[in-house]
C-alpha cells in the first residue's frame, strides 16, 4: 500500500444501473462513505428499461423505488449523475478519481413539473426507448428518474428556444450558462458497475434488421410492451401498427457465434420466454414460435420455461434461422432447417424478435485505469493498482438481475474490505 | 446378425473423419443447430444437408455418407462456413469426403465425380482444359450408348462454337515443358501415398 499522499477509505462506484445501485447501497448502508458516479441524467440503467422482470413478471419500478428510498435515506451515499469518470491513479486506500461532469442545464431546485418540456419545440431522439420515439428538449431521463430533476439536451443551448424554456421554469430552475466540468477525488477502492450494451443487430446481416422493418430486437420488444414505451404497451409491429400476433423469436441472434459474440449471455432465453407470455396476455390468438438450440433455463428458472412450454399456442423450434427475407405484405420470413424433423422451412411472421445478447461496455470508452479484462472483454477484479479495483453485476458478465444484485453484494463487500482492511 | 438387409455402423468413423480429413478435427464442435442446412442454397437438392451429415458421421454411417450427393452438389459458395457459429470449416470437409468418396469407390454414378475426373485427366495429361476431350470424356463416362446420345444431342451446338472460334479442330492445346509438370505431379503422388506433407 502507497504510504505518501492522501488517504480514503471512501468506495467510489462507477455506474447507476442496478448493481451499482446495489453496491453503493449496501456498502453505505455497512457504513462505508460511497461515491455513485453515474453517466446519464438519471439512475436506474437497463433494469429502468424493462417492462417487467422474470419469471415472476412482476414490474422494476417497485425495486428502483425501494433502492432510491435507501439512497435517500443514507447520509454517506453521495450520487452525482452526467458525470464519467476519466482516469484512476495510484493505489489501494489512496486512488486519485478524476472526475467529469456534462451540463445538464437544470438545477436542484427543479420540482419536475414539466413546464420547460411544454415550452420546448424541437424533439429529441429517447434513448430510454432505444430511439423508438422523442421527446421534448427538455425532458425528464424517465418516469422513473433519480433525480426527479428534467435535463435541457445540448442542442438547443444557445438558441431562443432555449431562452423561452428558461423563461418557462416558475422556480428558476434552468442554468443555461452551466460547463462541462472536471475534478479529482480521492477514493480507497473502486467498484466498476459499467453494465453492458446490446449487441449491435445490424452486424447479423442473414436477418437484416436494417432491411425489414418488422425485425426488432428484445429490448425493443421490452419498450414496446411497457406502458412508458413508445406505443404504451400495445405491442405493435413498427411498419404499419398493425397488432403483431404472430410473432417469431430467435435465440442466440449474436450469442454463441465466434463471428460475434462467443459466449452464452445467459438473459436472453428467459426474455424470450417472458416475450411469449406479454404476447399471449395481450392477444388471446396470439401465437408465438420460438427458434432455439437449446433453451437455457436453469434452477428457478425451469418452472417458468415449463410454463410458457405448456401454453399450445407458444411452438418451440429446435432451428437457428439462417436468414430473414421479406414478402409483399411486409411480412418477415425465416428460411432454415428444423433440426428434429429435418425439413427445410420458409414461414411468414407479422414480427421478428432477435434475441440479440450482452456486449460489454469496457471496450467503448474505458478510462484510464489499468483495468484488467477478461478474454470477452467483461472487467475482472484487477491485481494491479494494489487491488482495490472491482467489478459488479454484467460489467463483470452475462448476469440477470436476480444475479447482478447478488454479484453486487459481494463486490461490496470486497471493496469494504479493501478500504478497512490490511 | 448379419445380413443383406442390416444397416452397418462404422463407430470409430467420426475419430477416423476428424483425423484424416482437412477441417474436420473441429467436427466436435459442432452444436446442430442447422445454420448451415438452412443457409444452403442448392439445399433441396441434397440427399442430406451439411448439419445431417455431420450427425450421420458421429452416428458412424460410414457409406451412407460417402455415397450421399451432399458431396457432388455442394457449389462451394461458403454461406456455412461463413455463417457456422462454431466456426467448422463445412465446405472444406465435404471436399476431403468427397475426394475420400472417389477413392473408396463411392462416387461412380455421380455426375460431378465424372466430370472431375475428365478434367483432371485434362489437366494432368496437357497441363490445360481441352473442352472438346472434357467433354467426350465426360459424356462417355457414363457408357458407350449415353456417350453416342449426347455427342448427337451437343452436335450443333459444338458445331456452332467452332465457327464462333470458340472451340479448335486440331491438336489439343498443352503446356510448353510438360515433363516438368509430370515430375510435379509424380512427387504429389509420392508424397500422398506416404500419407504426409513434406513438412510432417
Amino acid at each position: 500500500m502507497a504510504a505518501q499522499g492522501a488517504r480514503s477509505e471512501t468506495i467510489l462506484v462507477v455506474g447507476g444501473g442496478i448493481a451499482g445501485i446495489t453496491t453503493a447501497v449496501e456498502a453505505a448502508e455497512a457504513g462505508a462513505e460511497v461515491v455513485l458516479v453515474e453517466r446519464g441524467p438519471s439512475l436506474g440503467g437497463r433494469v429502468a428499461q424493462l417492462s417487467r422482470y422474470f419469471p415472476k413478471l412482476c414490474h422494476p419500478t417497485c425495486g428502483l423505488e425501494i433502492n432510491y428510498q435507501r439512497i435517500r435515506g443514507n447520509r454517506r451515499l453521495r450520487v452525482i449523475t452526467m458525470a464519467t469518470v476519466a482516469a484512476v491513479t495510484g493505489d489501494r486506500g489512496a486512488y486519485t478519481a478524476r472526475i467529469e461532469t456534462r451540463p445538464r442545464h437544470v438545477t436542484a431546485r427543479c420540482t419536475g413539473c414539466g413546464d420547460c418540456a411544454r415550452a420546448s419545440q424541437t424533439r429529441v431522439p429517447n434513448p430510454y426507448n432505444y430511439d423508438l420515439d422523442t421527446v421534448p428538449a427538455a425532458h425528464l431521463a424517465h418516469p422513473m428518474a433519480y433525480p426527479m430533476r428534467y435535463v435541457i439536451a445540448d442542442s438547443v443551448i444557445g438558441t431562443p428556444e432555449a431562452d423561452r424554456i428558461e423563461a418557462a421554469c416558475r422556480y428558476g430552475a434552468v442554468d443555461l450558462g452551466e460547463e462541462p466540468g472536471a475534478f479529482d477525488m480521492v477514493v480507497g477502492a473502486v467498484v466498476w458497475a459499467t453494465g453492458w450494451r446490446p449487441y449491435d443487430a445490424a452486424k447479423l446481416q442473414p436477418y437484416g434488421y436494417e432491411r425489414h422493418a418488422n425485425v426488432i430486437t428484445n429490448v425493443e420488444m421490452e419498450r414496446l410492451a411497457a406502458t412508458t414505451g413508445p406505443t404504451l404497451g400495445q405491442i405493435l409491429r413498427p411498419s404499419d401498427a398493425k397488432p403483431a400476433k404472430r410473432v417469431a423469436m430467435i435465440q442466440c441472434a449474436g450469442s454463441r457465434d465466434h463471428n460475434h459474440l462467443p459466449y452464452c449471455s445467459r438473459i436472453c432465453c428467459l426474455a424470450s420466454l417472458k416475450h411469449a407470455a406479454y404476447l399471449r396476455e395481450a392477444y388471446a390468438d396470439a401465437e408465438v414460435d420460438i427458434y432455439y438450440i437449446d433453451i437455457r433455463a436453469h434452477d428457478k428458472l425451469e418452472s417458468f420455461h415449463a410454463r410458457i412450454k405448456a401454453d399450445p399456442r407458444v411452438r418451440f423450434i429446435k432451428s437457428k434461422p439462417a436468414s430473414i427475407s421479406e414478402n409483399e405484405a411486409g411480412d418477415p420470413v425465416l428460411h432454415g432447417e428444423d433440426t428434429l424433423t429435418r425439413d427445410l422451412y420458409e414461414t411468414a411472421y407479422d414480427m421478428v424478435v432477435l434475441a440479440i445478447g450482452m456486449a460489454p461496455t469496457a471496450g467503448d470508452a474505458m478510462p484510464e485505469a489499468a483495468l484488467e479484462t477478461d478474454e470477452y472483454g467483461f472487467i475482472v477484479a484487477a491485481e494491479t493498482l494494489g487491488g482495490g479495483m472491482f467489478s459488479a453485476g454484467v460489467a463483470a458478465g452475462p448476469l440477470d438481475v436476480s444475479l447482478s444484485v447478488q454479484s453486487a453484494t459481494a463486490a461490496a463487500l470486497k471493496a469494504i474490505q479493501a478500504v478497512r482492511g490490511g | 446378425m448379419a445380413g443383406a438387409e442390416t444397416a452397418t455402423y462404422d463407430l470409430g468413423f467420426a475419430k477416423w473423419v476428424a483425423g484424416n480429413i482437412s477441417g474436420a478435427d473441429k467436427l466436435s464442435m459442432c452444436m446442430q443447430c442447422g445454420m448451415c442446412s438452412g443457409s444452403c442454397p442448392i439445399g433441396t437438392q441434397m440427399d442430406h444437408g451439411p448439419r445431417k451429415l455431420i450427425m450421420m458421421i458421429r452416428a458412424g454411417m460410414r457409406d451412407a455418407v460417402l455415397s450421399a450427393n451432399t458431396l457432388w452438389n455442394c457449389t462451394q459458395c461458403y454461406n456455412c462456413t461463413v455463417r457456422c457459429p462454431r466456426g467448422i470449416p463445412v465446405t472444406e470437409i465435404l471436399q476431403g469426403l468427397a475426394t475420400v468418396a472417389v477413392a473408396e469407390g463411392h462416387a461412380g454414378g455421380e455426375p460431378t465425380a465424372r466430370f472431375s475426373e475428365a478434367f483432371w485427366w485434362s489437366l494432368a495429361k496437357f497441363g490445360r482444359t481441352d473442352e472438346r476431350l472434357v467433354t467426350s470424356r465426360f459424356y462417355f463416362s457414363a457408357g458407350l450408348a449415353e456417350g453416342v446420345r449426347k455427342s448427337r444431342e451437343n452436335l450443333a451446338i459444338a458445331l456452332r462454337m467452332i465457327k464462333a472460334r470458340r472451340m479448335h479442330l486440331g491438336a489439343p492445346h498443352k503446356i510448353k515443358r510438360r515433363k516438368n509438370l509430370q515430375a510435379i505431379l509424380a512427387k504429389a503422388r509420392e508424397i500422398e501415398a506416404r500419407g504426409a506433407g513434406e513438412g510432417d
